[in-house]
C-alpha cells in the first residue's frame, strides 16, 4: 500500500466510513449514495465464493437493483422485519491501483447486531469486503462492494445489506 | 436400525382437528421421541442431489436427526451415503460441509476408508481382537433411493418405497422441480439458522402468502389458479398458475421477476415433504431447502439452488440473479417467512391452542380435499405427526 497517495487512502476510508455509518444509522438513501451509476453490491458466503458457486444472499448487479434494495428495506418489508441495530467494525487491509482512477480496496469486517427489545448483542457475520472504488475530484464511490462472509450459516435472516 | 428410547413424553391432543397445542412447539422433552418416531422412523429424507457432488471424490456432509452423515461420489461414479463416523471408535471422518477426497482417514488411529466406504487400512491390525476382519468394518450406510438425481435415505426397513411413500400427486411435480429429468447444475447455497422449533418452520401454509409478503401486493402480483394436494402422511404439494403483470412499476429493475420458462399454467410449484423438506420452482428458480433441526429449539436451513444443463448463458445468469434476490433469508418474496418463524416461536410460549380456520369445514373431521389458499392443508400433517408420536386425541 506504500505507493498509494495518502489522499487516495483518505478518500477510500471516507467512503467506507460513510457506508458503514449509513447502515448503522439505517439510512438506506445514504447507503445508495456510496455507489456510482455503475455500482454493484454482492453479499455472498465464503463457501460459495471459494467453490465458484455464484449464488449470493444479495446480488445487486446493476444500479437499478441497488435502488430496488432501498425500496425493499424501507417500504416492502419494513413492517414485517424484526429490526435490529448493527455496528460495523472494519479494517483496511490493502489498496491496489487499477489505473484510470480506480482502486481495488480490501477490508476485513465484523458486524454485530442487537435486536430491538431483546437487548443482547451477537455477531451477525464476519468477513471481508472486496471493493473497486472510483475516485473523481477527490470523491470516492463504489463501482463494486462485495461482502464475502466467513459466516456460512447466518444466525438469523438479514434485512439490510452488510 | 431404529434406536429405542425410554422417552415417555406424552401430550393430549384436542378433539378438534383444527387445533394444535402450542406446547408442541415448546416442549424439549418431545425431541427424543421425535427422533425415534419420525427422523429415525418410517420417513424418507433427501440428502443430496447428484449435481451437488458432480466429480469423483466430491462429498457433502448432512444430518439425519442428530446423526451426522455424508454423501460421496465413488471411483465407480456411484453416490453412496454413509454415517459420518469411523467404524473403530466413532470419530467423524468429514468435518467440512463440502469438498473432495480420494480417501477418508480418521485422524485418531489412522483408519482409512475409500469413497466406496470400504476399510482399506488400519495400523497394527495384527494385534487386534481375534475375530477382526476388515470386511466387517466398512462404513455404515442406509437404505437409499434416487429420483431425478436426488438421493433419499431412511433408517426404516418397513417404510414404503419412495414413490409410494410420496404419492403420485407429490412425486410427479417433484420431478419437474428437479429439472424434469434431473439434469441440473448446482449453483450454490444460502444457509441460515432460524430460532424456532422445527415444526414451526414447517407449518407454513397456503393462506399466508399474499397477506404476509407485501411484495406480492406492491407488485400487483395476483395469484393465479392452482391446487393444493395433501396426503395422509403429511406431504403438501401446491401448483399455481403464474400471473406476473406486464407493467411492474414498483421496481426500477422488473427483469428480476421475468419468467423465461414456458409452462405458465404451473409456473409455481411448492412442496413440503414431511417432516422438514421444502422444494420449490418459483418462476425460474429451482430450489431444494434441506433442513436440519438442532434439537428442540432451532433449525438450520440450507437453500440449494440449481440451473438446468440445457440452459443457455442468459438463462443461467437469470436464474442466479433471481434466486439470489427473491428467495432465501434475505429474499424479496420470502424474508418475511423468517421473521414470522421466530415470532411464532416466542408467541407459542403462551398457553392454549394454535387454531387453524381457513378452509376448515368441520372441526371434528379431517379433510383431505382443500383449496389452493387454505391453511387447512396443514392439518393432515399434524394428524400424521400426532399418530406417529402416539399422542391420544381427546374425545369430543
Amino acid at each position: 500500500m506504500s505507493e498509494i497517495e495518502p489522499s487516495v487512502i483518505f478518500s477510500i476510508e471516507n467512503l467506507n466510513r460513510d457506508y458503514i455509518c449509513s447502515l448503522d444509522k439505517l439510512d438506506m438513501h445514504k447507503w445508495l449514495a456510496c455507489f456510482n451509476k455503475q455500482g454493484t453490491y454482492t453479499l455472498i458466503s465464503n463457501e460459495n465464493e471459494r467453490n465458484g458457486f455464484p449464488i449470493g444472499f444479495m446480488l445487486d448487479d446493476k444500479y437499478e437493483r441497488l435502488q430496488d434494495r432501498v425500496k425493499q428495506v424501507t417500504e416492502i418489508q419494513e413492517d414485517s422485519t424484526e429490526h435490529y441495530q448493527t455496528r460495523h467494525m472494519t479494517q483496511l487491509t490493502s489498496i491496489t491501483s487499477l489505473g484510470n482512477n480506480r482502486y481495488q480496496a480490501d477490508y476485513n469486517f465484523s458486524t454485530f447486531y442487537t435486536q430491538n427489545l431483546i437487548e443482547t448483542t451477537d455477531i451477525l457475520c464476519v468477513g471481508r469486503y472486496e471493493d473497486i472504488v472510483l475516485i473523481e475530484n477527490g470523491s470516492a464511490s463504489f463501482i463494486q462492494r462485495k461482502a464475502v462472509i466467513d459466516t456460512n450459516v447466518l444466525p438469523r435472516y438479514i434485512a439490510y445489506p452488510i | 436400525m431404529t434406536q429405542e428410547s425410554n422417552n415417555n413424553a406424552t401430550l393430549e391432543w384436542p378433539a378438534k382437528y383444527n387445533e394444535v397445542p402450542k406446547e408442541v412447539f415448546e416442549r424439549a422433552d418431545l425431541w427424543p421421541l421425535e427422533l425415534e418416531k419420525i427422523f429415525y422412523g418410517d420417513e424418507w429424507h433427501p440428502i443430496v442431489h447428484q449435481s451437488e457432488i458432480p466429480n469423483i471424490g466430491d462429498f457433502k456432509a448432512a444430518d439425519l436427526g442428530d446423526i451426522p452423515v455424508f454423501a460421496v461420489r465413488g471411483q465407480d461414479n456411484k453416490i453412496r451415503i454413509f454415517q459420518n463416523s469411523c467404524t473403530h471408535r466413532g470419530t467423524t471422518l468429514v468435518t467440512e460441509s463440502i469438498g473432495n477426497k480420494t480417501e477418508f482417514e480418521c485422524p485418531y488411529h489412522r483408519w482409512l476408508f475409500n469413497p466406496e466406504g470400504e476399510l482399506v487400512g488400519c495400523p497394527n491390525s495384527r494385534e487386534y481382537a481375534p475375530g477382526f476382519d476388515k470386511k466387517n468394518f466398512g462404513l455404515a450406510t442406509f437404505r437409499t433411493e434416487e429420483y431425478n438425481g436426488l438421493y433419499f435415505i431412511t433408517m426404516s426397513d418397513t417404510v414404503a418405497p419412495l414413490r409410494e411413500y410420496l404419492g403420485e400427486d407429490f412425486y410427479e411435480p417433484l420431478g419437474r422441480i428437479l429439472g424434469g429429468d434431473g439434469r441440473m447444475k448446482f449453483v450454490g447455497y444460502q444457509k441460515v439458522y432460524y430460532n424456532c422449533n422445527w415444526k414451526a418452520y414447517c407449518d407454513n401454509d397456503g393462506y399466508h402468502a399474499p397477506l404476509l409478503h407485501l411484495a406480492f401486493k406492491m407488485l400487483n402480483w395476483q395469484g393465479g389458479k392452482g391446487v393444493q394436494n395433501v396426503s395422509e402422511n403429511g406431504h403438501l404439494s401446491f401448483e399455481s398458475e403464474l400471473k406476473i403483470p406486464d407493467d411492474i412499476t414498483a421496481l426500477k429493475d422488473p427483469s428480476i421477476l421475468d419468467f423465461k420458462g414456458t409452462e405458465t399454467s404451473t409456473g409455481s410449484i411448492v412442496q413440503m415433504q414431511f417432516p422438514v423438506t421444502v422444494y420449490s420452482k418459483h418462476m425460474d428458480m429451482l430450489n431444494i431447502r434441506y433442513a436440519y433441526p438442532k434439537g428442540p429449539k432451532g433449525i438450520e436451513v440450507h437453500y440449494a439452488y440449481f440451473t438446468h444443463e440445457d440452459d443457455d448463458d442468459e438463462m443461467v445468469a437469470h436464474r442466479i440473479r433471481q434466486s439470489s434476490n427473491l428467495l432465501g433469508p434475505c429474499g424479496l418474496i420470502s424474508m418475511e417467512d423468517a421473521s414470522v418463524f421466530s415470532r411464532i416461536d416466542k408467541g407459542n410460549k403462551t398457553p392454549g391452542m394454535a387454531i387453524f380456520q381457513k378452509g376448515v369445514k368441520d372441526e371434528y373431521k379431517l379433510e383431505l380435499q382443500v383449496g389452493q389458499n387454505d391453511e387447512s392443508g396443514n392439518l393432515p400433517r399434524w394428524e400424521h405427526y400426532r399418530k406417529t408420536m402416539g399422542f391420544k386425541r381427546a374425545t369430543s
